[in-house]
């Protein structure tokens, strides 16, 4: 009697104690949707900078709670993909080549200065597809080296090429998105036509671009490996470093310099877009306002090491101030980047 | 000796211990092999052999076949080298030794691969030990670079998988009746004939399951390539990678995982075969 007693009892514990935690679990989501909630989606690496500078800021002004979900561009774009009919995000940034298939899908709805005033101030060729999207920050492409190693800064994009520097040039692989620049830079440098054409001319890039194969060290597609590398000596230059992460591994002491080529940098894709169909879409429009206007842009461009979109923003100390700034035409690197990794693979093999 | 004939294993209900394993592997394993291998097979008009086609007749891609197997095959080669002598040393050794070198055999399987390429990325680089060391015997003028090379990629790998050779044929070296060998020593059998005709047989089944293992983990290897020889050589393991990953073309991902599993499994189960008979022939 006693013991089935126990048993029922135990039973019943059981019951609630997992109605309880349902409750538990489902909590925070109901106290969440009671107060404006805005979900953007990014890369798992802007958490920092987007939880630290710009939630805050439009926290504060909108009275909101912003919630950011890391992952990475294309698994953003599968989210959208996923959810088209009841999208979940409002805001996404990602990298400028996922946003051409996200527009070719429908899956953005264009930025206009109606909804985001903050636009007209941001520099040429920023807004991109009559304002499907915007970027938000420049981070750029020179030469890292490492100063112990390379007595002289590399002043061209066409040291990397220079005899003396055999097995110790250090590429990325075409299949990352810095890696694009030096095809293009090749063409540049090859055919001496300005940038807009010459990066059209693939095959005199592809040309241009085997004669580095007897300085190579790798081609990596592993970025700290090619840091690694670069830091222990082994290579003296990355060839198409991006800035940001050569000036966090200088600040945290390592002997890596970034150098700014004579003929220029190249700018790297950070782009923001609202989502169609999105929740909350004028606190969405909020958000990319506030993201590009003069305050957050400040705080943005000095805490990533890259240059400000927003033209009245001060470029933060340390930046280049008047290098050239090359654009890349995505949707161009769309169409034909199966290609060029294809051709890669044949022209650059050991 | 004659062995009974044994339960069909539908009547015997030891034969149900196996189930979960095989449930288990039936819904992670066959089930997307089976729409890997469909999805290789299916173009905008249905059925086709067309990714197989355009696949075989690009002598690049032979490049790449022979890349995957040269390498895969070295590796095999430098582990059994090592690991052969090494079992035997391993499954003669006193009871504390034996546990020492077990630990030490074990122990780095817990370290993961990347931590291990970083590790011979130092060990490989120009002004490293290899380099170092050859120089200070006079072997080579002036110091080398071993890291990205094919040299390196197996050196490394071959250290990864080590272990993958060593333990299996420990564990019938150490069934072996040491006796046998002596045995032959009486009756005036040579150490090479004593080695070629009684312990090479009795380990055939370990060479056997130890060739398996590390040829069929080289050959698809993925995360050791890239950070030993980085993305200028490319294997059949790199390029499906690639495919799925960053060019995002299913067909030529799963036409390169179909290729490279049919060829692992053929050259694996044939040489299987192959010893089986030779151990046969001499047993």
């Amino acid at each position: 009697m006693n013991k089935s007693k126990i048993a029922v009892l135990n039973r019943r514990g059981i019951l609630a104690a997992a109605g309880a935690a349902t409750a538990a679990l489902a909590a925070p989501r109901i106290l969440r949707a009671q107060g404006k909630e805005l979900v953007v989606g990014g890369a798992a690496s802007h958490k920092g900078f987007v939880e630290t500078i710009i939630a805050p800021v439009v926290e504060k002004k909108f009275s909101c709670k912003v919630v950011f979900e890391g992952s990475r561009s294309l698994v953003n774009l599968e989210k959208m993909q996923k959810n088209k009919d009841k999208q979940y995000l409002s805001v996404v940034m990602m990298d400028d080549p996922v946003m051409i298939p996200a527009v070719a899908e429908g899956l953005l709805d264009p930025l206009t200065a109606a909804k985001v005033p903050n636009l007209a101030m941001l520099k040429p060729g920023t807004v991109h597809m009559d304002g499907m999207w915007c970027n938000y920050l420049q981070p750029w492409l020179g030469i890292a080296y490492n100063p112990k190693a390379m007595k002289t800064a590399p002043t061209s994009w066409a040291d990397a090429y220079d005899p003396k520097y055999k097995g110790r040039v250090i590429l990325p692989s075409l299949q990352n998105t810095e890696g694009l620049a030096n095809l293009f830079m090749a063409a540049f440098l090859a055919t001496g036509k300005p940038m807009p054409e010459a990066q059209k001319d693939i095959d005199a890039g592809f040309k241009k671009l085997v004669t580095i194969k007897p300085n190579l060290l790798t081609a990596y597609t592993q970025m700290p490996q090619a840091y690694n590398l670069l830091e222990q000596g082994e290579g003296f230059m990355i060839s198409s470093a991006i800035s940001q992460v050569a000036l966090e591994r200088k600040a945290a002491g390592a002997p890596v310099e970034i150098a700014v080529p004579k003929e220029g940098i190249f700018a790297m894709p950070s782009g923001v877009a609202l989502v169609k169909g999105g929740p909350q879409p004028e606190l969405a429009a909020g958000y990319i306002n506030e993201m590009i206007g003069p305050e957050v842009q400040a705080k943005l461009s000095a805490a990533t090491y890259s240059l400000p979109t927003n033209k009245d923003t001060p470029v933060p100390a340390g930046a280049p101030t008047n290098a050239t700034m090359f654009g890349i035409d995505w949707k161009f690197v769309a169409d034909n980047r199966a290609d060029w990794v294809k051709r890669w693979d044949r022209d650059m093999a050991m | 000796m004659t062995v009974k004939s044994a339960p069909s294993p539908w009547r015997d209900p030891v034969a149900l211990l196996a189930a979960p394993a095989v449930i288990y592997l039936l819904v992670v394993y066959a089930f997307p092999l089976l729409w890997l291998f469909m999805k290789s097979l299916t173009g905008p008009g249905g059925l086709t052999l067309q990714p197989y086609v355009s696949f075989l007749s690009d002598p690049f891609n032979w490049r790449v076949v022979g890349n995957t197997l040269r390498v895969a095959a070295w590796v095999t080669v430098v582990c059994f080298a090592i690991g052969y002598p090494a079992a035997f040393a391993l499954a003669r050794a006193g009871a504390v030794l034996q546990i020492v070198m077990l630990v030490s055999i074990i122990l780095p399987l817990s370290v993961g691969a990347v931590v291990k390429a970083f590790a011979w990325q130092i060990v490989l680089r120009r002004d490293g030990i290899v380099s170092q060391t050859l120089v200070g015997l006079g072997l080579w003028d002036e110091p080398q670079r071993l890291l990205f090379t094919e040299t390196g990629l197996v050196l490394g790998a071959a250290n990864i998988f080590l272990p993958f050779m060593i333990l299996p044929i420990y564990s019938v070296v150490k069934l072996i009746d040491p006796r046998l060998s002596e045995a032959g020593a009486t009756l005036g059998a040579t150490p090479l004939y004593r080695f070629t005709h009684v312990t090479l047989p009795l380990t055939l089944p370990g060479i056997v399951s130890g060739v398996a293992f590390v040829f069929s983990m080289s050959v698809s290897m993925f995360v050791i390539p890239s950070l030993l020889i980085g993305d200028r050589f490319q294997t059949l393991a790199t390029l499906t990678g690639r495919s799925f990953l960053l060019m995002r073309n299913e067909q030529l991902g799963s036409t390169t995982a179909v290729i490279l599993l049919v060829l692992a499994v053929s050259i694996v189960v044939g040489s299987t075969w192959v010893a089986r008979r030779i151990g046969g022939n001499q047993a």
